[in-house]
């Protein structure tokens, strides 16, 4: 049989209108029924209708039939309306339309004469740029998509841009709309053919209002005019008209400033980031390739690749910047990367510390850092950087010299001793200068003493004083102790000079006598005087225990015992 | 009484010394088998202990040399290099810890007479050059004292010239001494330890950035501001870091 498919819908001329203005309702059915049932049209006036049209076609075999009942309505008052079902019985079963809404808006202008060309060409032929998002941040992509809607009751012969647009302030790429098709679609609620004309994707690079300036076309079209030929059929006039799409305003947010990194260089989008070192281990001189590698979909080539910072005993050259970028209505998306040439020349570890990308994501608003690992490159045999400086590298390709390798690392120390860590240091302590300075002082007392003796042993009488003095201290201070008191003076002065001449003279006291005392000062070739001077103290002596003697004599007794003594002192050999 | 005390204060203080070098062992062998944080942990103990050795900050910096530490690495072979600068094991490693570093810092060297100072001076420590200019002292006033109390004209001539030698060498060291002084009192070395540091032009974060350190790399401080610190590379370049980037060689 024909189609197994029913179809049964309704279709408006438009579902936008004036009041003052008209609209047919097509109800269409792709099989014949029975007990076709209008809606009521609450709200509108049924200015004609029904008309039935059917028309029944065989192409190839197949049959294609259609039957339309059409109704002209004319709204009542202004609001918004629903058409609502209408019911039909195919074949033993109802079918029903969807309801349609209408919109209907105060009146509009109706032109003086609506089948001038212009007006015509005014209405029907619609360029309109269509913006993704007004209110994009910076750097964040929008498109401009400009369609060219023409309504199906006029034709475009030709068409020739006279003002292609300017983005200043944005970062712009054309997408390549060759090949373009013309669809179908509705423009205010009618129905339209329109063609892509240019794809624009826009990456503001200064925030506020920026505009975009008007794509401008001059087409050449064909319309209808309310004159027939012969045949019937309508005859079009040729029409020239400029048209152009509105002034776009856009507003470009600043990206916030809220938790903004430091290193931050302006990318914006969704991204990944990785560092990669072509090998980790190798010798000295051979190369490596270290890629820095940011891939996405943002604004790529509108941001700069964050540096790597390398330890400076390695020999890095320039990068190499590469970019597969594609751009397409969605922003530009693939990756970018710097790859760095890098030559170790001295053994060693070189780690290259995580570099770090930060971005801003449109998703979450937010910003967000990507972290490399730490790489840890080894080189593993080269000369050490120890002898850098003499670095005369006789490089013998062609033989392998056998060199015993003496610069390694070294191992720990296995042996020590502990010192504490407190010092005590002795370099401007008190001792330091007390030492220091006062040997200084021995110098002046050394020469002090050295001339207080020499002027002493100058002065001869005074010594003898002093002798004498002294020898009296040394034998008389019992006696002088005692002076006053007869008995104990004399025995003390007696024992005394006892004394005297047992230490003098070397005599015991038990032969002592004064005939022995006379030889042995004799001997030792005392003055006469002397001698019997000191007998006659030594008689006194005995003397004085059996007589009265006064305090007088007793003072010119220790006074001449005193002399006497230091003449013996002095003359004895 | 008293005696005791002092014996057996005597024998605590050589076990506390055994007890640090069976750390040391210990640590050592932690270290030959791989197991670097440990080694470094049992390393530390010693030093919470209050003694020190080259040998032990030498074995320090190796293991954070092994486990890639840089700043660490730098910071504790410099201490190694303090206590003996000589030492050829010392250099050798510190080199490889340098290899490690990132900024590259040009050395002025320093020329003619200056370096011949400068050599001399740190021939020795300064309680050296102090010590010997106490002894120098001491020579010189014996050698007066015989010049003045001797007789003998040779002898005199001989003392005479020899303590007066003896005093210019006093002046000599005691100069040399109050020289290395000022020397260490001004050396105030620091290792970077923050993996990047940024050198502002004043004490503050609103300034400007001079230029950026990174981290193993050996400054001078010169003063201090509260947590900011002067710093001085070995090429003259002068800026401001903050204080937790850095960490000083001598703590004081």
């Amino acid at each position: 049989m024909a189609s197994a498919q029913v179809q049964f819908e309704a279709k408006v001329s438009k579902q936008k209108l004036g009041v003052n203005e008209r609209l047919r309702v097509d109800f269409e059915m792709n099989q014949d029924g029975d007990n076709f049932n209008p809606p009521d049209f609450a709200n509108f006036t049924v200015v004609g209708g029904p008309n039935q049209s059917v028309s029944n076609s065989w192409i190839n075999g197949v049959r294609t039939y259609k039957k339309t009942y059409s109704y002209f309505l004319a709204p009542k008052s202004r609001g918004n309306f629903t058409i609502s079902q209408a019911s039909i019985t195919i074949e033993g079963e109802t079918y029903k339309t969807t309801p349609i809404k209408i919109e209907v808006t105060a009146a509009v202008e109706v032109p003086k004469d609506p089948n001038d060309p212009n007006y015509l060409a005014a209405e029907n032929i619609h360029l309109v740029a269509e913006v993704s998002k007004t209110n994009p941040y910076l750097n964040e992509a929008i498109t401009v998509v400009y369609k060219l809607y023409v309504s199906p009751r006029i034709s475009v012969t030709n068409y020739s841009e006279i003002d292609s647009p300017r983005y200043n302030d944005f970062w712009s790429q054309n997408i390549d709309t060759q090949g373009q098709k013309v669809e179908n679609g509705t423009f205010n609620g009618e129905d339209y053919r329109y063609v892509v004309l240019r794809k624009t994707v826009l990456y503001p690079q200064k925030t506020g209002k920026l505009d975009i300036e008007p794509l401008s076309l001059n087409i050449d079209m064909r319309v209808p005019t309310n004159r027939r030929d012969i045949f019937g059929s309508i005859l079009m006039t040729r029409v020239t008209r400029t048209v152009s799409a509105g002034n776009k305003t856009i507003n470009v947010k600043p990206l916030p400033e809220v938790g903004k990194p430091l290193d931050f260089t302006g990318a914006v989008g969704d991204f990944k980031f990785d560092v990669n070192a072509s090998k980790t281990e190798l010798d000295a001189t051979e190369s490596l390739q270290l890629k820095v590698n940011v891939r996405g979909n943002g604004n790529l080539k509108l941001f700069k690749l964050p540096k790597v910072s390398l330890p400076s005993s390695l020999e890095v050259y320039e990068p190499e910047h590469n970019e597969s970028v594609n751009t397409n209505l969605s922003g530009m998306q693939g990756s970018i990367s710097d790859s760095y040439t890098i030559v170790p020349q001295y053994k060693g570890k070189y780690p290259i510390p995580s570099i770090s990308f930060s971005y801003f994501d449109l998703k979450t608003e937010t910003y967000k850092r990507l972290s490399s690992n730490e790489i840890i490159i080894n080189v593993l045999n080269g000369p050490n950087s120890n002898d850098a400086s003499e670095g005369n590298s006789t490089s013998s390709i062609n033989k392998q010299a056998v060199v015993f390798n003496n610069e390694q690392f070294a191992f720990i120390k296995t042996k020590t001793t502990f010192s504490s860590i407190k010092q005590n240091y002795f370099f401007k302590t008190n001792l330091f200068w007390s030492l220091l300075l006062l040997p200084f002082l021995a110098i002046p007392l050394a020469i002090l003493i050295r001339n207080k003796k020499a002027s002493r042993d100058a002065d001869v009488y005074g010594n003898r004083i002093r002798k004498a003095n002294r020898l009296a201290r040394k034998y008389l201070t019992n006696a002088k102790k005692s002076l006053g008191k007869k008995e104990a003076f004399y025995i003390a002065l007696e024992k005394a000079l006892h004394n005297y001449l047992k230490a003098k003279l070397h005599i015991e006291t038990s032969d002592l006598s004064k005939d022995i005392i006379n030889n042995l000062l004799k001997e030792k070739q005392v003055n006469n005087q002397v001698i019997s001077d000191f007998i006659s103290i030594l008689e006194s002596c005995e003397l004085a225990r059996y007589t009265p003697i006064d305090s007088v004599t007793m003072q010119e007794d220790y006074d001449k015992a005193a002399k006497t003594i230091s003449l013996i002192d002095k003359q004895a050999k | 009484m008293k005696h005791l005390l002092y014996i057996i204060l005597f024998l605590l203080s050589f076990s506390a010394f055994a007890q640090n070098q069976a750390l040391f062992e210990r640590a050592n062998a932690l270290y030959n088998e791989g197991k670097y944080a440990e080694a470094i942990d049992a390393y530390n103990t010693i030093l919470e202990t209050g003694n020190h050795s080259a040998d032990l900050y030498f074995n320090m910096a190796n293991a954070h040399y092994k486990l890639n530490h840089i700043g660490p690495s730098i910071y504790f072979y410099e201490k190694a290099l303090q206590l003996t600068p000589d030492d050829a094991d010392i250099n050798n490693n510190i080199a490889y810890a340098r290899n490690m570093t990132i900024d590259a810092i040009d050395v002025i060297p320093d020329v003619g007479f200056a370096k011949l100072i400068k050599n001399i001076t740190n021939k020795l420590s300064f309680d050296v050059w102090a010590k010997a200019s106490v002894f120098l002292v001491f020579c010189f006033v014996v050698l007066f004292l015989i010049y003045y109390f001797t007789y003998s004209t040779i002898k005199k001539r001989v003392t005479f010239i020899s303590s007066l030698t003896a005093l210019v060498l006093v002046c000599i060291t005691l100069a040399l001494a109050f020289h290395r002084y000022s020397l260490d009192k001004n050396d105030n070395p620091a290792i970077v330890f923050a993996q990047e540091s940024k050198v502002k032009s004043d004490p503050n974060n609103r300034s400007e950035e001079s230029f950026r350190l990174h981290e193993g790399t050996k400054v001078q401080v010169l003063q201090t501001y509260n947590n900011w610190k002067k710093i001085r590379l070995s090429d003259g370049k002068t800026g401001w870091v903050l204080s937790q980037d850095i960490k000083l060689l001598n703590d004081i």
